[in-house]
């Protein structure tokens, strides 16, 4: 008798901790899920977008290979736990959520109520790639976040290819500028009082963008118009 | 005499540190040289907004000088629009007919393979005495989209290989506004919480 009150105690103290460990692991996927409700909401909301848009977070660390990437047609933003992880504050969150939001939102407008949109962003995902990433800016300083914010997250994430003229990605440095650019024209204030300037991934930027950024001076100071050819 | 002077010499190797890691922060040049000496104002974010409201006025605008492809034009070029009629709410007019509206070239896609057409992203419609925040500033202008020819095609040539590949060459028609086309942008009088309300 002794013995199986003995081993009923020992299941119950064992599973106490796995209770425990499970009910850990929901409230923070809770608490990440209510951070990423938020950001995307206030991202919508002081952008004006009438469009329904709903934010996911997803432990998962990479998507199946074999799963079709349904991101440009069920209007949802995923944020996995292998992106998740490289955010270090809300605007590097937002910088992620506002480029998945422009896809989002793309896909409610033109024919089949924005089917088309859709299979055109699949079919040309290098050319909406640049331009997610400047209205993505546009997004995030309405809401009040840091847009280098974006440019921190891309140089952290985005792994540098050897070529991108028949890959259907762009080259990270050339994002990189491009986005730079656009705040350099649009919302200069944010270089000019940088809140970045000692952190490391934008020194890193910096420092990895030299040749790019000498190409944008060069452009400025002949008055040309031309778009820069950044390498 | 002796703490005085050790007090004095942690000072300096403090400053001295410090000035080392200053020199180690790379400096943009890039704002030193041009954006140091200019008045820049913060964007202000828009934050107070309240949609109970529904609210809208209509405003038809059209272009003053057409473009006739994407390709002469550039990002952030600014551009003008003029109001076709006159715009009232609440029974007064709140923008008179052939108002001169600044705006800018936000955004250039170019036409791309696959029919994919160009677009010209207009935004940062300027009126005056309307808080910019509520208005609906994005208009897009999209050229001829070749993909609704170009898929169906690509996918009916499936079974004779290269053939649905050479579709992908089609490129989309160009971005072009003359001023005929009527431009509708959207103003939410309403659209801030109460405290801000615009005056009108």
């Amino acid at each position: 008798m002794i013995k199986k009150w003995i081993l009923l105690l020992a299941v119950v103290f064992l599973a106490i901790p796995a209770f425990g460990a499970d009910n850990n692991e929901i409230v923070q996927e809770q608490t990440v899920q209510n951070k990423i409700d938020d950001i995307g909401t206030k991202l919508l909301n002081a952008n004006k977008i009438q469009k329904r848009i709903m934010f996911v977070y997803d432990k998962a660390d990479k998507k199946s290979l074999l799963k079709l990437d349904t991101k440009h047609t069920s209007r949802r933003v995923f944020l996995y736990d292998g992106a998740y992880k490289f955010t270090e504050n809300d605007d590097e969150i937002a910088a992620f959520l506002a480029r998945e939001i422009v896809i989002a939102a793309k896909s409610f407008d033109e024919a089949f109520k924005g089917g088309l949109n859709s299979l055109e962003i699949a079919a040309s995902p290098k050319k909406y790639e640049v331009i997610a990433d400047k209205l993505a800016v546009d997004l995030m300083v309405n809401a009040g976040y840091n847009p280098l914010g974006l440019i921190t997250y891309i140089n952290k994430t985005v792994p540098q290819r050897r070529y991108d003229f028949i890959s259907n990605k762009n080259l990270a440095s050339k994002r990189l500028a491009f986005i730079y650019e656009y705040i350099y024209n649009k919302y200069p204030y944010f270089l000019v009082n940088n809140e970045y300037i000692e952190n490391e991934h934008y020194q890193n930027f910096l420092l990895n963008s030299q040749s790019n950024r000498r190409l944008l001076m060069q452009k400025i100071k002949s008055g040309s118009t031309e778009k820069v050819k950044y390498e | 005499m002796n703490k005085l002077f050790g007090i004095l010499l942690i000072g300096i190797l403090c400053f001295a540190g410090c000035s080392v890691f200053a020199s180690e922060i790379i400096q943009d040049e890039l704002v030193k040289e041009f954006l140091l000496d200019k008045q820049i104002e913060k964007p202000e974010p828009f934050l107070n907004y309240n949609y109970e409201n529904t609210d809208v006025v209509e405003i038809k605008l059209a272009i003053v000088d057409a473009i006739k492809s994407e390709n002469d034009i550039y990002e952030n070029q600014p551009v003008k629009f003029r109001v076709l009629s006159d715009v009232h709410y609440k029974g007064r007019v709140i923008i008179k007919r052939n108002t001169i509206v600044p705006a800018k070239v936000d955004v250039i896609i170019r036409s791309g393979m696959n029919g994919i057409p160009a677009s010209i992203i207009f935004g940062n419609f300027e009126f005056e005495g309307i808080n910019k925040h509520l208005i609906s500033d994005r208009y897009e202008v999209r050229g001829q989209d070749r993909s609704l020819l170009v898929f169906p095609l690509k996918w009916a040539l499936t079974f004779l290989p290269p053939t649905g590949s050479l579709t992908n060459f089609i490129k989309g028609g160009h971005a072009r506004i003359n001023p005929k086309k009527v431009v509708k942008i959207y103003y939410h009088p309403k659209w801030i919480m109460n405290n801000e309300q615009e005056e009108i």
